[in-house]
Protein backbone atom coordinates (compact mmCIF):
# COMPACT_ATOMS: atom_id res chain seq x y z
CA UNK A 1 0.00 0.00 0.00
CA UNK A 2 1.56 3.06 -1.13
CA UNK A 3 1.19 6.74 0.74
CA UNK A 4 -0.54 7.55 -2.49
CA UNK A 5 -2.99 5.23 -4.02
CA UNK A 6 -2.81 4.61 -7.68
CA UNK A 7 -5.27 5.34 -9.96
CA UNK A 8 -7.16 2.43 -10.99
CA UNK A 9 -6.17 1.33 -14.92
CA UNK A 10 -9.54 1.97 -16.08
CA UNK A 11 -9.25 5.17 -15.04
CA UNK A 12 -6.08 6.14 -17.37
CA UNK A 13 -7.89 6.79 -20.73
CA UNK A 14 -5.28 9.20 -22.17
CA UNK A 15 -4.25 6.95 -25.19
CA UNK A 16 -0.38 8.25 -25.19
CA UNK A 17 -0.32 7.35 -21.58
CA UNK A 18 -2.24 3.53 -22.11
CA UNK A 19 0.74 3.05 -25.09
CA UNK A 20 3.36 4.35 -22.76
CA UNK A 21 2.31 1.99 -19.94
CA UNK A 22 2.14 -1.09 -22.20
CA UNK A 23 5.88 0.04 -23.29
CA UNK A 24 6.85 0.20 -19.85
CA UNK A 25 5.56 -3.20 -19.09
CA UNK A 26 7.15 -5.15 -22.15
CA UNK A 27 10.28 -3.75 -21.00
CA UNK A 28 9.55 -4.55 -17.15
CA UNK A 29 10.67 -1.14 -15.83
CA UNK A 30 8.50 0.24 -14.63
CA UNK A 31 5.58 -2.03 -14.02
CA UNK A 32 2.42 -0.39 -14.09
CA UNK A 33 2.45 0.96 -10.54
CA UNK A 34 4.58 4.00 -11.39
CA UNK A 35 2.82 5.13 -14.09
CA UNK A 36 -0.84 4.51 -11.88
CA UNK A 37 0.43 7.18 -9.59
CA UNK A 38 2.22 9.67 -12.01
CA UNK A 39 -1.01 9.26 -13.32
CA UNK A 40 -3.17 10.95 -10.63
CA UNK A 41 -0.86 14.50 -11.57
CA UNK A 42 -2.44 13.70 -15.47
CA UNK A 43 0.03 16.81 -17.20
CA UNK A 44 3.34 15.71 -15.39
CA UNK A 45 3.03 11.62 -15.67
CA UNK A 46 3.34 11.53 -19.89
CA UNK A 47 7.00 13.45 -20.01
CA UNK A 48 7.69 11.53 -17.22
CA UNK A 49 7.03 8.12 -18.31
CA UNK A 50 8.99 9.02 -21.60
CA UNK A 51 11.96 10.27 -20.37
CA UNK A 52 12.09 7.60 -17.45
CA UNK A 53 11.57 4.88 -20.96
CA UNK A 54 13.79 7.43 -23.22
CA UNK A 55 16.82 7.20 -20.26
CA UNK A 56 16.81 3.61 -19.88
CA UNK A 57 16.11 1.93 -22.75
CA UNK A 58 17.47 3.81 -25.82
CA UNK A 59 20.94 5.84 -26.34
CA UNK A 60 24.26 5.33 -26.73
CA UNK A 61 24.95 3.63 -23.76
CA UNK A 62 24.78 -0.72 -23.34
CA UNK A 63 21.35 -1.35 -21.73
CA UNK A 64 22.81 -3.85 -19.42
CA UNK A 65 25.40 -1.32 -18.02
CA UNK A 66 22.59 1.24 -17.60
CA UNK A 67 20.37 -1.71 -16.13
CA UNK A 68 23.38 -2.60 -13.71
CA UNK A 69 23.77 1.20 -12.37
CA UNK A 70 19.91 1.63 -11.92
CA UNK A 71 19.68 -1.46 -9.38
CA UNK A 72 22.54 -0.52 -7.86
CA UNK A 73 21.19 3.39 -7.96
CA UNK A 74 18.01 1.57 -6.29
CA UNK A 75 19.55 -0.30 -3.87
CA UNK A 76 21.66 3.16 -2.36
CA UNK A 77 18.14 4.86 -2.73
CA UNK A 78 16.81 1.91 -0.25
CA UNK A 79 13.87 1.84 -2.89
CA UNK A 80 12.05 -1.61 -2.68
CA UNK A 81 10.37 -0.90 -5.54
CA UNK A 82 12.77 -0.11 -8.52
CA UNK A 83 15.44 -2.32 -6.66
CA UNK A 84 12.98 -5.40 -7.38
CA UNK A 85 12.52 -4.82 -11.16
CA UNK A 86 13.95 -6.25 -13.92
CA UNK A 87 14.52 -5.17 -17.38
CA UNK A 88 13.36 -8.17 -19.56
CA UNK A 89 15.54 -6.36 -22.98
CA UNK A 90 18.32 -6.24 -20.57
CA UNK A 91 18.16 -10.12 -19.46
CA UNK A 92 17.58 -10.92 -23.10
CA UNK A 93 20.90 -9.33 -23.92
CA UNK A 94 22.13 -11.91 -20.99
CA UNK A 95 22.59 -9.33 -18.22
CA UNK A 96 21.91 -12.38 -15.38
CA UNK A 97 21.41 -11.18 -11.39
CA UNK A 98 24.63 -12.20 -10.74
CA UNK A 99 26.55 -9.55 -12.82
CA UNK A 100 24.05 -7.20 -11.38
CA UNK A 101 25.20 -8.19 -7.59
CA UNK A 102 28.68 -7.72 -8.95
CA UNK A 103 28.19 -4.69 -10.98
CA UNK A 104 26.53 -3.03 -7.72
CA UNK A 105 28.90 -4.18 -4.61
CA UNK A 106 31.98 -5.64 -5.99
CA UNK A 107 33.16 -4.18 -9.33
CA UNK A 108 36.41 -2.55 -8.11
CA UNK A 109 37.75 -6.47 -7.91
CA UNK A 110 35.57 -8.19 -10.68
CA UNK A 111 38.24 -8.20 -13.14
CA UNK A 112 35.45 -9.12 -15.83
CA UNK A 113 34.29 -5.34 -15.93
CA UNK A 114 36.53 -3.49 -18.48
CA UNK A 115 37.37 -0.04 -17.74
CA UNK A 116 34.81 1.74 -19.35
CA UNK A 117 32.37 -0.27 -16.79
CA UNK A 118 34.31 0.51 -14.24
CA UNK A 119 34.15 4.40 -14.43
CA UNK A 120 30.56 4.38 -15.44
CA UNK A 121 29.93 2.47 -12.05
CA UNK A 122 31.73 4.59 -10.09
CA UNK A 123 30.10 7.71 -11.68
CA UNK A 124 26.58 6.72 -10.29
CA UNK A 125 28.36 5.16 -7.02
CA UNK A 126 29.64 8.71 -6.60
CA UNK A 127 27.24 10.65 -7.66
CA UNK A 128 25.09 10.83 -4.41
CA UNK A 129 27.73 9.25 -2.08
CA UNK A 130 30.74 11.18 -2.65
CA UNK A 131 29.93 14.23 -5.88
CA UNK A 132 32.36 16.32 -4.42
CA UNK A 133 34.84 13.02 -5.85
CA UNK A 134 33.15 14.19 -9.49
CA UNK A 135 36.06 16.48 -10.34
CA UNK A 136 37.49 17.62 -13.60
CA UNK A 137 40.00 14.96 -12.88
CA UNK A 138 37.32 12.11 -12.86
CA UNK A 139 35.71 14.01 -16.08
CA UNK A 140 38.92 13.94 -17.72
CA UNK A 141 38.94 9.81 -17.32
CA UNK A 142 35.57 8.94 -18.11
CA UNK A 143 36.40 10.92 -21.38
CA UNK A 144 39.22 8.14 -22.21
CA UNK A 145 36.21 5.67 -22.46
CA UNK A 146 33.07 7.98 -23.35
CA UNK A 147 32.13 10.37 -25.96
CA UNK A 148 30.58 13.60 -24.19
CA UNK A 149 27.20 12.67 -25.20
CA UNK A 150 27.26 9.59 -23.92
CA UNK A 151 28.50 11.02 -20.44
CA UNK A 152 25.61 13.55 -20.79
CA UNK A 153 23.34 10.29 -21.15
CA UNK A 154 25.04 8.62 -18.43
CA UNK A 155 24.85 11.98 -16.21
CA UNK A 156 20.96 12.38 -16.59
CA UNK A 157 19.91 9.13 -16.23
CA UNK A 158 21.84 8.82 -13.10
CA UNK A 159 19.97 11.82 -12.14
CA UNK A 160 16.56 11.38 -13.07
CA UNK A 161 16.67 7.55 -12.01
CA UNK A 162 17.91 8.10 -8.82
CA UNK A 163 15.42 11.09 -8.15
CA UNK A 164 12.77 9.00 -9.01
CA UNK A 165 13.57 6.50 -6.68
CA UNK A 166 13.69 8.39 -4.09
CA UNK A 167 10.17 9.57 -4.81
CA UNK A 168 8.73 6.18 -5.31
CA UNK A 169 10.88 4.88 -1.99
CA UNK A 170 8.97 8.37 0.13
CA UNK A 171 5.72 6.91 -1.55
CA UNK A 172 6.49 3.58 0.73
CA UNK A 173 6.08 1.96 -2.89
CA UNK A 174 6.61 -2.04 -3.29
CA UNK A 175 6.16 -4.04 -6.64
CA UNK A 176 2.43 -4.09 -7.67
CA UNK B 1 13.06 13.62 1.06
CA UNK B 2 16.68 14.68 0.27
CA UNK B 3 18.41 15.24 3.87
CA UNK B 4 16.10 12.61 5.78
CA UNK B 5 13.82 10.45 3.72
CA UNK B 6 12.49 8.22 6.49
CA UNK B 7 10.79 11.22 7.75
CA UNK B 8 8.59 11.57 4.92
CA UNK B 9 6.34 8.56 6.45
CA UNK B 10 2.38 8.08 6.50
CA UNK B 11 1.84 10.86 8.98
CA UNK B 12 3.71 12.89 6.76
CA UNK B 13 2.01 12.05 3.97
CA UNK B 14 -1.81 12.51 6.47
CA UNK B 15 -0.34 16.19 7.01
CA UNK B 16 0.39 17.19 3.47
CA UNK B 17 -3.16 16.45 2.78
CA UNK B 18 -4.22 18.85 5.18
CA UNK B 19 -2.88 21.49 2.29
CA UNK B 20 -2.49 19.76 -0.85
CA UNK B 21 -5.06 17.39 -3.09
CA UNK B 22 -3.00 14.06 -4.16
CA UNK B 23 -2.55 15.01 -7.57
CA UNK B 24 -0.29 18.32 -6.24
CA UNK B 25 1.67 16.26 -3.66
CA UNK B 26 2.59 13.28 -6.67
CA UNK B 27 3.71 16.82 -8.91
CA UNK B 28 5.52 18.18 -5.81
CA UNK B 29 7.17 14.69 -5.21
CA UNK B 30 7.97 14.12 -8.67
CA UNK B 31 9.24 17.62 -8.78
CA UNK B 32 11.20 17.17 -5.87
CA UNK B 33 13.05 14.00 -6.62
CA UNK B 34 13.91 15.22 -10.01
CA UNK B 35 15.44 18.13 -8.69
CA UNK B 36 17.36 16.10 -6.12
CA UNK B 37 18.88 14.08 -8.97
CA UNK B 38 19.72 16.55 -11.57
CA UNK B 39 21.26 19.13 -8.90
CA UNK B 40 23.50 16.86 -7.70
CA UNK B 41 24.44 15.99 -11.38
CA UNK B 42 24.57 19.22 -12.71
CA UNK B 43 26.60 20.38 -9.65
CA UNK B 44 29.33 17.77 -10.48
CA UNK B 45 29.87 19.72 -13.72
CA UNK B 46 30.83 22.78 -12.11
CA UNK B 47 28.53 25.40 -14.29
CA UNK B 48 26.91 28.41 -13.13
CA UNK B 49 23.94 30.83 -13.76
CA UNK B 50 25.10 32.98 -16.38
CA UNK B 51 23.26 36.45 -15.59
CA UNK B 52 23.80 37.80 -11.88
CA UNK B 53 20.52 38.48 -9.73
CA UNK B 54 20.79 42.08 -11.85
CA UNK B 55 20.93 40.78 -14.95
CA UNK B 56 24.58 41.23 -15.70
CA UNK B 57 26.48 38.42 -18.39
CA UNK B 58 28.96 37.03 -16.10
CA UNK B 59 31.65 34.78 -16.85
CA UNK B 60 32.00 31.02 -15.32
CA UNK B 61 34.74 32.24 -12.81
CA UNK B 62 32.16 35.17 -11.71
CA UNK B 63 29.33 33.26 -11.28
CA UNK B 64 31.01 30.32 -9.18
CA UNK B 65 32.53 33.09 -7.27
CA UNK B 66 28.83 35.00 -7.10
CA UNK B 67 26.96 32.13 -6.47
CA UNK B 68 29.21 29.96 -4.88
CA UNK B 69 29.97 26.22 -5.48
CA UNK B 70 27.23 25.30 -2.21
CA UNK B 71 23.33 26.19 -3.11
CA UNK B 72 22.27 28.74 -0.56
CA UNK B 73 20.03 25.96 0.69
CA UNK B 74 22.65 23.87 1.75
CA UNK B 75 24.62 26.44 2.82
CA UNK B 76 21.54 27.32 5.55
CA UNK B 77 21.89 23.92 6.73
CA UNK B 78 25.24 23.40 7.10
CA UNK B 79 25.33 26.74 9.41
CA UNK B 80 22.18 25.34 11.79
CA UNK B 81 24.60 22.09 12.21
Amino acid sequence: MTHIAPLPKGKISDPEMIELIAEAEKLGVPDDLFPRIVARASEQAKPLMRALLLSHAQGNVDHRLKETIRVLLARFANDKYFSALRSRKAREAGLTEARIDAGCFEYESDRSFTEAEKWALRYADQMFLDASKIDAAFYAELKKHYSEAQIMELGAFIAFHYGMQMFMRSLGATTS
Amino acid sequence: MATDPDKVDAAFFDELRKHYSEEEIVELGAFIGFNLGYHTFFGSLKFYPLFSPDGRLLTQAESEKLYGATPASLKSKEAAE
